[in-house]
């Protein structure tokens, strides 16, 4: 009897070792075949029907893996990693990612790709090109046309901390007669610190700042702030959480934040166009658009517009020159147009890309950067981790009451002079 | 002879790669710089340098802290509610069959997605009742006040285990020897006097096992900590503002993965292992010595 197992588990072994070994051969054999790693699972089903397009065009397999929501996109993409796969294009979200993938050696210098004349929104290290952008991203403070309207207020006017703190008070007072649980759609609750301790902190990065202007960015990653701006920026998010709803901002959810304002409760919201695919999916469409995030006392004039992840191609990698191919053929086809922008939904990164997104809030944002009026996205340059959790809490604490600006300021200092 | 170690070798081999490579890799990690993206490229010896930051971190420290209440507080009401259930469900009883199954149900239900039902719950259905009846303690969310929040995931991990340790202890109850028990009810003894002088002794290693499986699944919660509060709401410890019911896994979740520092989370996970080992074997032998010899 148990010689009879010791066969079987013989023979078994045996199976296993035959069945690896063809494993390698084949692979040697095969016609050339790439991977991309995304992380936006929304546009998995676009990106694949793009892939396939490629596929029978070309001759080369793109395979599509996407992580992201249930599955955190930076774990999953590290786990890989350290087993050993080398992906020829992945997803990197700002610096801090990129030196991670630098140090690695995954980063192929890409300028002298013909996309990069196309485009402002590649990631440039040194004066080099290593990013391809994957779409504009966009938010300000998003408000509902209608209910302004109403309310007698003129969006344009908006530009400068005391006209916002006017509008929220006079629409506060006229609450009841426009049917608003609260004048803005704010969260700030545990789950929702991306909100305030990424976003939010983004506009003390960059509001009113040339687009190229690091200045406070730089101070930061070397513990220090600009205390006058820190105030104003920590007075105006404590304006933002006086005149939100407590129960969706501390223990609400995304689909709290969004619900409120789409269901024309609030006339405010602070979210980026990303949210388009729930308006959409909610059967949402009345007029909304951008106004800044303006918590200086002098005019400001534009909204956050970036690029929020980029393609890098792996030079670890055995197809690195398809992947060239593939992002090129992305960026400079009417296929690859037609996926960014009508499959995907996106805000093209792309000149030459002769299409507009459907999305209201997609809409707005392409206004705005038609308009030269943006400013930079520096979140993503903020250490991993640094703005979502250990930041967050204290956005979190203010919009609970328990501290007020100035203790902001002063914990939020605290915690970046720790970064030193 | 080579027979019997070709036997074991599966389950040895197994139990090799999963647990003791990987807990030798992790200690060894965290003594460096270790951060996965580099792909071992280069790992730097750092001494104990992530040691000595762990130990430095307010919000570990107060991570630990609630860790300890929570599993304190968990321990204690988890079995007191099985073996009340349990006492319960081994009466002459009708409907017994499906009161055993009702209680154990909540345990078929993964952590993540009891965290987002009770997260409604809280959220939603109890402050709708609250401000509908005029209770202002009610009308806001639980999960908004730190203290509240703490008790809010007892209740739902007591809910989700009280059944499971429920059927541990019927087992033990039903095994105990039914002449003793008749012999202590014919010399008059009470039910109380039963369960308490009687009962609890014989079903003493069921307690045992109980209360190390509750222990260390106290220490190790983690789903639901994730989905109801996702260790919130914010508040003050040491002069920094932190996640007030972030337990110790979901803190070493968020050093390794959040704020991406592998080897400062690999270090809190070996802290966290040689705590939970040293609690649960000094646990063990006391309840040990409560056990009765039959």
């Amino acid at each position: 009897m148990s010689k009879k197992i010791f066969m079987l588990l013989l023979t078994l072994i045996g199976a296993l070792a035959i069945f690896a070994a063809c494993g390698n051969d084949q692979a040697g054999d095969q016609d050339v075949e790439i991977t991309l790693i995304n992380n936006k699972v929304e546009i998995d089903g676009a990106l694949r029907d793009f892939a396939r397009l490629y596929e029978e065009m070309f001759g080369v397999r793109v395979n599509i893996h996407s992580f992201g929501g249930e599955t955190p996109y930076a774990p999953s993409l590290a786990a890989l990693l350290a087993g050993g796969d080398e992906p020829e294009i992945f997803v990197f979200e700002g610096m801090t990612d990129f030196l991670a993938a630098q140090a690695g050696g995954r980063v192929l210098d890409m300028s002298d790709q013909p996309w990069v004349n196309d485009t402002s929104m590649e990631f440039r290290y040194n004066g080099r090109v290593y990013g391809f952008p994957v779409a504009l991203e966009g938010w300000g403070l998003g408000y509902n046309t209608r209910i302004l309207r109403e309310a007698g207020i003129d969006p344009a006017t908006l530009t400068n901390v005391n006209a916002i703190r006017n509008a929220f008070e006079t629409i506060d007072a006229m609450r009841d007669e426009l049917g608003l649980v609260s004048v803005v759609s704010m969260a700030a609750g545990p789950g929702m610190t991306w909100v305030t301790g990424l976003h939010g902190t983004n506009a003390y990065l960059s509001l009113g700042l040339a687009y190229e202007d690091t200045r406070i960015i730089d101070m930061l990653n070397n513990g220090q702030v600009d205390e006058q701006r820190l105030l104003y920026f920590a007075e105006y998010y404590n304006l933002l959480f006086q005149f939100a709803n407590p129960s969706t901002m501390l223990v609400g959810g995304f689909d709290d934040q969004i619900g409120d304002f789409a269901t024309e409760r609030t006339a405010f919201i602070h979210q980026g166009n990303w949210i388009d695919p729930v308006f959409e999916e909610w059967g949402v469409n009345f007029e909304m658009g951008y106004v800044p995030h303006a918590f200086l006392p002098t005019n400001v004039n534009g909204i956050f517009v970036g690029a929020p992840s980029w393609y890098l191609v792996n030079p670890r990698s055995d197809n690195h020159e398809a992947a060239l191919a593939f992002l090129q053929f992305m960026a400079g086809s009417p296929e690859g147009h037609r996926y960014m922008v009508v499959y995907a939904g996106a805000v093209p990164a792309f000149y030459s890309v002769p299409y507009s997104p459907a999305g209201p809030l997609s809409r707005a944002v392409t206004e705005w950067s038609a308009r030269g009026a943006v400013y930079a996205w520096h979140q993503n340059d903020m250490p991993a981790g640094f703005g979502m959790d250990t930041l967050g809490p204290i956005y979190e604490l203010m919009a609970s009451g328990a501290i007020d600006a100035a203790e902001f300021a002063r914990l939020f200092t605290n915690a970046v002079a720790a970064l030193n | 002879m080579v027979t019997f170690f070709m036997f074991l070798l599966p389950a040895v081999l197994s139990f090799v790669i999963v647990i003791i490579v990987p807990f030798i890799f992790g200690v060894y990690y965290s003594f460096t710089d270790w951060n996965a993206m580099t792909g071992g490229a280069d790992v730097n010896f750092v001494g104990f340098a992530n040691y000595a930051a762990v130990f430095n971190d307010p919000r570990f420290l107060h991570s630990f802290l609630v860790t300890v209440a929570f599993a304190v507080i968990n321990i204690i009401v988890v079995n007191v509610v099985a073996f009340s259930l349990a006492l319960l469900v081994t009466n002459k009883l009708k409907l017994v069959g499906l009161y055993r199954a009702a209680f154990f149900m909540p345990h078929l239900i993964g952590g993540i997605i009891l965290g987002y039902i009770w997260q409604f719950i809280f959220n939603s259905a109890i402050t709708q009742v609250g401000s509908n009846l005029g209770i202002g303690f009610l009308a806001t969310s639980l999960l908004g006040h730190s203290q509240w929040a703490l008790l809010a995931i007892v209740l739902v991990v007591v809910w989700q285990n009280a059944g499971f340790f429920m059927m541990i202890y019927v087992a033990a109850i039903q095994s105990a020897p039914a002449e003793l028990i008749e012999a202590a009810q014919i010399d008059g003894a009470t039910y109380l006097q039963r369960v308490r002088n009687i009962i609890m002794p014989l079903v003493a290693p069921a307690f045992t096992v109980a209360m190390f499986l509750t222990l260390v699944r106290s220490f190790q919660q983690f789903d639901v900590n994730m989905a109801l509060t996702a260790g919130g709401p914010a508040g003050m410890f040491m002069g920094q503002a932190i996640p007030t019911t972030e337990l110790l896994a979901l803190n070493i979740y968020n050093t390794a993965f959040t704020v991406r520092q592998l080897a400062q989370g690999q270090a809190r996970a070996v802290v966290f292992f040689v705590t939970l080992a040293l609690v649960a074997l000094i646990q063990v032998y006391f309840n040990k010595r409560k056990e009765l010899e039959m």
